[in-house]
């Protein structure tokens, strides 16, 4: 009986860093463009060109690499990296090799479990190739966009742990500002190397690498396959082969690409056409102040805050809340103002959300204040408010933050609470409405909020319908039933 | 065209088209029918221009036309750099030189010939066919900036830009009897210059006498943004180096370079030129550069391990040859084997083979560490001296098909050139006599970083003293 086998993972994750222009030359970074628009003789490698590094990259790396707490290497360059292929206009690839921009560093996972960091470095981005049925079509809009690849080292121990570190790893650099990390887009890619060993060995297995996952799913899912598929062949006693697959994510399997013996020799040397760039002690200071509560001690502090108490919330609400480091901050200055953040919550995750993900840009567009929206929730629960006027109030200044009393004026929005005032809809309503009365007299308790929506009609809205549900019970019960 | 213009200096001529006596479109006009004329027997132009593309610009140079190496882009010309690979690749863009050319009012007037992508050392490496010494149609004009060292030569043009990666100015100059000027490396702006190994390219001006080589540097010279490798230092007025002085400076004399290999006439040559400047006020010194031997060895491994990566860009994906095939890879194969010539194909894999794994470390890198001593050589000698005398090349113009099928001895062509590329420095060549053959010999001048001051002084100074550089071959009066 063989030793129980264990799986070793490490991730390569490639994220765009959101620069305006591109890593070595002016040209734009937008994703929409149509095909070959953003584009220059420097980024499509004609002749004579050289190029220029785009500061704005290093800071944004350098500020990834100081919250995942690399080592920060204080002089770089860029090396080529020398292949063919139609998608890299130069044949090379600038980037880093022998010193990149951090080493070391982790990312604990909400298990405890802690992830290194083998390293991070820049390098350019290649273009993108379509493939038609009799021809190849090359889109240079991406070639030369800044990335910083992300090496993880080899200490993850399943498909499901490495799930679990792509999403925080995506939420720490969506925290940080420095990509959309949209991997439909392409802003994020991510390449494994999985093998397996016997528990107790000391020595790697023989790794494979995987290629051509489109979502984290697809990565979890071939590292299943491809850990299934190794397991396998090794309990069959057959050796793994050091190659490179491609998962095929219609078929759910892996495809072998290429062996070891067809891998490229890149043929690495330092790039002539740039120069050593001295990272200062100033420069990672001003990165350091951008780095603010990154999400693994957000999370925590969110659960001894605001779950691990009376009417406290719940853990998928707390991960809703700080899957955005916007909507996070959002919810603790409301809280703030309001000190009420059970109900600050049911807000934001309800009719918030609600009308935020109808936005096209998201919370870009929205302008209402914390303290403008704990108003909002703070006459609600006053009653000065009904839940459909404060939802209209919300709707009102969500992307414009006008003066909340002076909406609810101009709507004619507050709550009528008073009985004299719905007393006229009341009466009404009753005398309209014989059968729903009769039901519930008859003992139908559910005919009652048929006729305080009638009522909540009546008063287009403004009525408290607690008071209206309270008024209809009396006056129905005063009259027994006789109009 | 005015009598005799074309003996005059450029810097002369700008300032009759100044004074009005001369118009620069006219002149344009007047060289355009001089070289291509005399040009059939030469084939130092590429491609001559029928207008000048534009005469808005202004400076000390405003008129006058200029040639460019056929690796300098030229928005909206045809770039060749000698080779079938780029086919007739149109330029999108100017490079700085050109862009620095044209504000400054100098009108080009065409391309020159060259070695393909600037290998070799005879400018008969072109996919047009070897250009001729004007000297000598049977002997080459040296390389890779022959045509333009043999079109200023034969005075088809008053002066004109070439490149040097080990040598390509200097050593062309000297078998054509001009002035070949290397700025230091990040003088001159590399943007817009085909590149063939980054790390020691450097443009520079080629021009009959000092004058107009400190004109045309000041528009040449400079820090541009689009070039990570070039000074951010103000330049000077060069023109004000042309000082008839030189009792303050110290020349050494490297040991190294008079050693075997080095042509007797030369050698008298040179040391005569040594000897003219001691008698003008210059303390001569011996030196030693101690790892001279290896230069040559450092450099091919250094600017081949460059060049193999800078010429993998073209593979008829994007522009120029592309040759049918059924599939990518042979497409590659084949507009590659079609494209390049045999003496690129050399270099490509001398540097594919020097960057491989495996070989890394016992080539490149050692290649690196060699030239850091080579650099370190000339540190020390400046210590003692402002400026080092050398011949420019061990001999004077070989004959065309000599050295075609030797490469190793065409290499050592640019044996005393090729040290300066790899420590950065500035240099010049220029004439300092003739063989018995009537073959101009030229003497090298190389300087401390950035201070191409001083070789500009004692150029001038020397050039006052002779009357070299006003010698002409026969064909310019054809």
């Amino acid at each position: 009986m063989p030793e129980e086998l264990e799986t070793i993972i490490g991730l390569e994750v490639h994220v765009q860093l959101a620069t305006k222009s591109k890593a070595f030359c002016s040209c734009p970074t937008n994703f929409e463009s149509l095909p070959n628009t953003n584009i220059c003789p420097i980024c499509c490698g004609y002749p004579g060109v050289l190029p220029v590094f785009n500061r704005k990259a290093l800071e944004l790396g350098l500020r990834v690499c100081l919250a995942l707490g690399c080592k920060i290497n204080g002089r770089i360059y860029f090396e080529r990296k020398n292949y063919f292929y139609p998608d890299l206009p130069k044949n090379y690839q600038i980037s880093q090799y022998k010193v990149p921009l951090g080493e070391g560093g982790c990312i604990t996972l909400s298990t405890g479990r802690k992830i290194g960091i083998e390293r991070a470095h820049l390098e350019e981005d290649a273009g993108k190739l379509i493939h038609k049925e009799d021809c190849s079509l090359v889109d240079f809009n991406r070639t030369g966009i800044p990335l910083l690849e992300i090496v993880s080292k080899p200490d993850i121990n399943s498909a499901d742990e490495a799930f679990r570190y792509l999403k925080l790893l995506k939420l720490t650099l969506q925290y940080l500002g420095v990509s959309s990390c949209d991997m439909e887009k392409g802003y994020l890619r991510c390449d494994a190397n999985i093998s397996l060993k016997e528990k107790r060995a000391k020595e790697l297995g023989t790794k494979v690498e995987l290629k051509n996952m489109n979502s984290f799913h697809g990565v979890k899912d071939a590292l299943e396959s491809e850990s299934r598929r190794q397991r396998i062949s090794l309990e069959k006693g057959e050796r793994i082969l050091q190659e490179t697959r491609l998962w095929d994510e219609t078929k759910k399997q892996t495809f072998i690409m290429r062996t070891k013996e067809e891998a490229h020799d890149y043929r690495y040397f330092p790039e002539p056409d740039l120069v050593d760039f001295v990272i200062e002690e100033p420069m990672i200071e001003e990165q350091r102040s951008f780095i603010s509560e990154l999400p693994a001690v957000k999370e925590a502090r969110f659960k001894k805050e605001y779950m691990l108490r009376e009417n406290g919330l719940t853990e998928k609400e707390i991960d809703i809340l700080i899957s955005h480091k916007w909507l996070a901050d959002f919810f603790e200055l409301s809280v703030k103002e309001l000190g009420d953040s059970k109900n600050i919550a049911n807000w934001i995750l309800g009719p918030f959300l609600e009308l935020t993900n109808s936005l096209d840009k998201g919370f870009e567009q929205v302008k209402i204040t914390p303290a403008n929206f704990s108003k909002i929730v703070k006459y609600f629960l006053e009653g000065r408010l009904n839940n459909l006027g404060a939802k209209k109030v919300l709707v009102n200044v969500l992307t414009n933050n006008e003066d909340i009393d002076k909406v609810i004026e101009k709507e004619k929005l507050t709550q009528v609470s008073k009985e004299e005032g719905l007393m006229p809809f009341v009466e009404q309503t009753i005398s309209e409405n014989p059968k729903p009365v009769s039901d519930y007299l008859g003992g139908k308790q559910s005919a009652i909020m048929f006729l305080v929506g009638c009522v909540m009609r009546k008063s287009r809205g403004k009525a408290n319908p607690k008071v209206v549900k309270e008024m209809l019970e009396k006056r129905i019960k005063v009259k027994g039933g006789k109009i | 065209m005015m009598k005799e213009a074309f003996k005059l200096k450029a810097a002369d001529l700008a300032k009759e088209i100044k004074e009005g006596s001369l118009k620069g479109e006219d002149l344009f006009l007047d060289f355009k029918e001089r070289a291509k004329q005399i040009d059939s027997s030469l084939h130092s132009f590429v491609e001559i221009y029928d207008e000048p593309q534009s005469t808005k610009g202004d400076s000390s140079l405003k008129g006058i036309p200029i040639a460019i190496k056929d690796n300098i882009c030229i928005r909206g010309k045809r770039i060749t750099c000698g080779s079938k690979i780029l086919d007739s690749h149109i330029s999108v863009y100017d490079a700085t030189v050109v862009k620095r050319l044209k504000e400054a009012g100098l009108l080009i007037l065409g391309t020159t010939n060259m070695d393909e992508f600037a290998f070799g050392s005879s400018t008969e490496n072109s996919c047009y066919g070897p250009t001729r010494n004007p000297w000598n149609l049977e002997r080459v004009p040296g390389g890779s900036s022959g045509g333009s060292t043999a079109a200023v030569a034969a005075r088809l043009i008053p002066f004109a830009l070439g490149s040097d990666t080990g040598g390509s100015i200097r050593q062309p100059a000297s078998f054509c009897g001009v002035v070949g000027f290397k700025p230091t490396y990040g003088r001159v702006s590399r943007f817009g210059l085909v590149a063939f190994g980054s790390s020691l390219d450097q443009i520079g001006p080629i021009t009959t006498n000092f004058v107009d080589c400190a004109h045309l540097l000041n528009i040449i010279c400079g820090f541009d943004k689009l070039d990570s490798t070039s000074a951010k230092l103000e330049v000077c007025d060069f023109t004000k180096a042309l000082v008839d002085q030189i009792k303050d400076i110290k020349i050494g004399l490297p040991l190294e370079y008079f050693k075997e290999g080095l042509d007797e006439e030369v050698k008298d040559a040179v040391e005569k030129a040594a000897k003219l400047l001691e008698k003008k006020g210059a303390k001569i010194l011996d030196i030693s550069l101690p790892h001279t031997e290896y230069a040559v060895a450092t450099y091919y491994i250094i600017a081949c391990s460059e060049a193999s990566s800078n010429l993998q860009r073209y593979d008829g994906v994007k522009y120029g040859l592309r040759a049918k095939a059924d599939n990518l890879i042979d497409s590659y194969k084949k507009t590659r084997r079609d494209g390049f010539g045999e003496e690129a194909k050399r270099r490509i894999f001398l540097g594919t083979h020097s960057l491989s794994s495996g070989y890394y470390d016992a080539y490149y890198l050692r290649a690196l560490k060699v030239r850091t001593l080579i650099k370190n050589d000339f540190q020390e000698a400046f210590e003692k001296v402002d400026v080092i005398l050398t011949p420019s090349s061990p001999t004077s113009a070989f004959k065309i098909g000599e050295k075609a099928d030797d490469p190793l001895s065409m290499y050592l062509s640019d044996i005393y050139t090729i040290s300066v590329n790899l420590a950065g420095l500035p240099a010049v060549s220029f004439p300092c006599g003739f063989t018995k053959d009537n073959l101009p010999i030229g003497v090298q001048l190389i300087g401390r970083p950035f201070d191409e001051e001083t070789l500009i002084r004692a150029g001038f100074t020397y050039q006052n003293l002779t009357d070299y550089c006003k010698q002409l071959p026969k064909i310019a009066y054809a």
